[in-house]
């Protein structure tokens, strides 16, 4: 686990990646480099590739071509991965995609205390961790004795990104981490991954199709169709946002 | 998809010929092993039960309840009651029923034909199918009770048991003896002979209704239980940090899916019922039947388990697979576990052990063999599985590939060939004690062999996940 006060860096880099699900290319990367502390958003109609990207990179699903490679440094020693060949990279790495990452048959705070152990992590490091999103959790997540299953939708994925945080990842992949919450849980998810980027300079992808979440939060967009980046967005004070709104046709 | 169903249809006639097959193959030869001061027949009559037992705990694998089926029917402007019946009806008269008879048939042409011809063996079949039909409305009424209230799968382990000890416990076996006198009626056709199943199958019958009538409004407005009562966080479980952690996982994964738990009672309660029969009943005296019932009393909760390793994971393998070497660890998890689980056989032999009718060392020979040898064969499944089973709702028979099949086959029937072979070439002792130490080298060496399954499940992984994720959608 990194201390939180510890800038860290962590590069993504994409080459010559592509993912076919039989006729169909769901993803097609030639190269695309993920800077060390990017906060990048990911955006695209459905069926974009945005999740597959999301899983290759986590190597949760095998490239037909092309590889995930990071490079940065871990525990002051400078690593250089490829994610299909080596396994340690997941020791800096977060993740919530769907509920595939969940065992629903613990409760919450088991979910959390397994994540935790399992991650290095101590106890009372995962209870300062927790004392952070208490706000988040609206005391309907934490401290409860229903099982995972039987939470809703939008507490099951607090639950998710809660535990994809607890181990303070260095690279951190959220999938649409605004589906299913209420406004006020959206609200305070953007500023908790604002202040962990800011704090940890964690390289951070999220996926999402609400443009002003997106735009609000990522100084950097790719914008996903068919499987190709097709804009690499530079997003400064929310410029992106006409320029996106443009393309989904928003206006019109 | 198409490809896939078709092999899996191909598994599904393969398995049912195999097993048909292997219940003709113990109809034709059983008949000449039991014959002895009783003719083979009587043997069996008296144990009729034993065979009931089996096929009562089978049919949790492959039937539903009417409840169950006739939920999507509610829809329809039928009337519940009436649909009910149908199904009820239809549980008596199916054809899986039937399915005992591969092994009852040639059983009865191996026995009874000889001394009572046709009509003997007919009649003597009649009296079985009644049985059978019987079995299963107590089946579906015990399986009713069960979706109800888990505790309730008490019910058929105490009648099971109760059975067992009425006919072992008193000196003299009166009740196998009157269900010897009983079912040699079923050869003579006469009717009262037949009227006892038959009370039985109408009594279940109307109590399967009335149950499973209130029952069908639960099934349509089925809820998961909202929160639990009783939390336990295993702190002994702490001071094997990750280890431990998994460990947590394994037990709170069996006491809270319902699929997970039914498969794990019922290894827990053939346990009991294997070490009961041994321990009490003398029927099974015969040296080749006390290995085999002694051997399988160890390896048969493995089996159970481990045949599907990884499969209930699959429901939530990307969290698994997103962490750093945690399927190592779940592994380690999961055989330590299983060792641990092999207490409660031994326990359960103790009395047996003491009166000296089985000898300590063929005890810690089988179970150190189940744990050094016979686990790292059941733990290759781990590499092979990528179906994920549903952890709890409703289960329905699923077919594994041939690579699964043919280590089953191995693991179920290399044992007892492996126990034999060294009795034979070294007599009783040293071929225990080759079994203890050849179990004990397995047990010392399982970081190696498990890091090995580790490293050739990662190497598959990008398969097995596929397949995880594609039977979770289809689940």
């Amino acid at each position: 686990m990194q201390p939180t006060n510890t800038k860290t860096t962590m590069e993504i880099r994409l080459r010559n990646l592509k993912k076919c699900f039989g006729e169909k290319v769901a993803v097609n990367i030639d190269s695309y480099d993920i800077h060390s502390g990017d906060m990048l958003g990911l955006v695209g109609n459905n069926g974009a590739g945005k999740s597959t990207l999301f899983r290759l990179i986590m190597d949760l699903i095998k490239a037909n071509e092309g590889e995930v490679i990071m490079v940065g440094e871990f525990q002051g020693q400078p690593v250089e991965r490829n994610v299909a060949e080596q396994e340690d990279w997941k020791q800096w790495t977060g993740a919530f995609i769907d509920e595939s990452f969940l065992i629903d048959y613990l409760t919450p705070d088991e979910y959390f205390k397994f994540v935790a152990k399992i991650s290095g992590v101590t106890d009372e490091q995962l209870e300062e961790h927790l004392a952070k999103y208490e706000h988040f959790m609206s005391g309907e997540v934490s401290g409860q004795k229903k099982l995972i299953r039987s939470l809703s939708a939008g507490n099951k994925q607090k639950v998710g990104i809660i535990a994809a945080m607890i181990q303070q990842p260095q690279v951190l992949i959220l999938d649409e981490p605004f589906n299913f919450l209420d406004p006020s849980s959206q609200h305070a998810i953007k500023r908790i991954l604002k202040t962990y980027h800011d704090e940890t300079g964690a390289t951070i992808l999220i996926s999402s199709h609400n443009l002003n979440h997106t735009t609000d939060i990522c100084p950097r967009i790719a914008l996903l169709e068919n499987g190709v980046i097709i804009r690499d967005i530079q997003n400064e004070n929310n410029s992106a946002e006409k320029e996106l709104e443009e393309y989904f046709e928003i206006n019109e | 998809m198409f490809e896939k169903n078709k092999f899996a249809k191909f598994l599904i006639y393969f398995m049912f010929i195999y097993y048909a097959a292997l219940m003709i193959f113990m109809g034709v030869v059983l008949p000449a092993g039991l014959d002895g001061s009783m003719a083979s027949f009587h043997v069996l009559d008296s144990g009729f039960f034993y065979v009931l037992f089996l096929d009562f705990w089978a049919r949790f694998l492959l039937q539903q309840t009417p409840a169950q089926q006739v939920k999507p029917l509610t829809v329809l402007p039928l009337k519940r009651k009436k649909v009910l019946d149908v199904y009820l009806i239809r549980a008596g008269l199916t054809w899986g029923n039937l399915f005992m008879f591969f092994f009852l048939v040639p059983f009865a042409f191996m026995s009874i034909f000889y001394y009572y011809g046709w009509t003997g063996t007919l009649g003597w079949l009649f009296g079985w199918w009644l049985l059978l039909v019987a079995d299963s409305y107590w089946y579906l009424f015990c399986r009713a009770l069960i979706i109800k209230n888990m505790a309730w799968v008490i019910l058929p382990i105490v009648a099971n048991v109760a059975i067992i000890l009425a006919t072992i416990l008193p000196e003299k076996n009166v009740l196998g003896d009157f269900f010897i006198d009983w079912m040699e009626q079923f050869i003579f056709w006469n009717p009262l002979a037949y009227l006892i199943p038959i009370a039985f199958i109408l009594i279940f019958y109307f109590a399967n209704r009335k149950l499973q009538a209130g029952m069908i409004y639960n099934e349509v407005a089925k809820t998961e239980e909202k929160e639990m009562k009783h939390a336990s966080e295993f702190k002994a479980l702490n001071r094997f940090g990750i280890m431990g952690e998994y460990l947590k996982l394994e037990i709170r994964m069996r006491t809270r899916n319902k699929n997970v738990r039914m498969s794990f009672l019922l290894g827990i309660g053939l346990i009991i019922l294997f070490s009961i029969t041994v321990s009490f009943s003398d029927v099974y005296d015969g040296a080749f039947m006390q290995n085999f019932i002694c051997l399988y009393n160890y390896l048969v909760l493995g089996v159970m388990t481990l045949q599907s390793i990884m499969s209930y994971e699959g429901n939530y393998i990307d969290g698994l697979m997103s962490r750093h070497e945690s399927i190592y660890d779940l592994l380690r998890a999961k055989y330590i576990f299983n060792l641990v689980m092999l207490i409660l056989p031994f326990t359960l032999m103790i009395p047996t052990i003491v009166s000296g009718k089985i000898s300590l060392l063929m005890n810690l020979g089988y179970m150190f063999m189940v744990a050094g040898l016979i686990f790292p064969g059941l733990f290759q499944m781990a590499v092979y599985n990528s179906d994920t089973l549903p952890l709890n709702t409703k289960m329905t028979s699923k077919t594994n590939n041939w690579v699964q099949q043919v280590i089953s086959l191995v693991v179920l029937f290399a044992p007892i060939l492996l126990t034999q072979l060294c009795e034979v070439l070294l007599g009783d002792v040293w071929g225990y004690v080759v079994l203890i130490v050849l179990g004990t080298i397995g047990i010392a060496t399982h970081p190696i062999w498990l890091r090995n399954i580790y490293k050739r499940f990662m190497a598959r992984r990008h398969q097995n996940m596929e397949g995880f994720r594609a039977s979770r959608a289809t689940n």
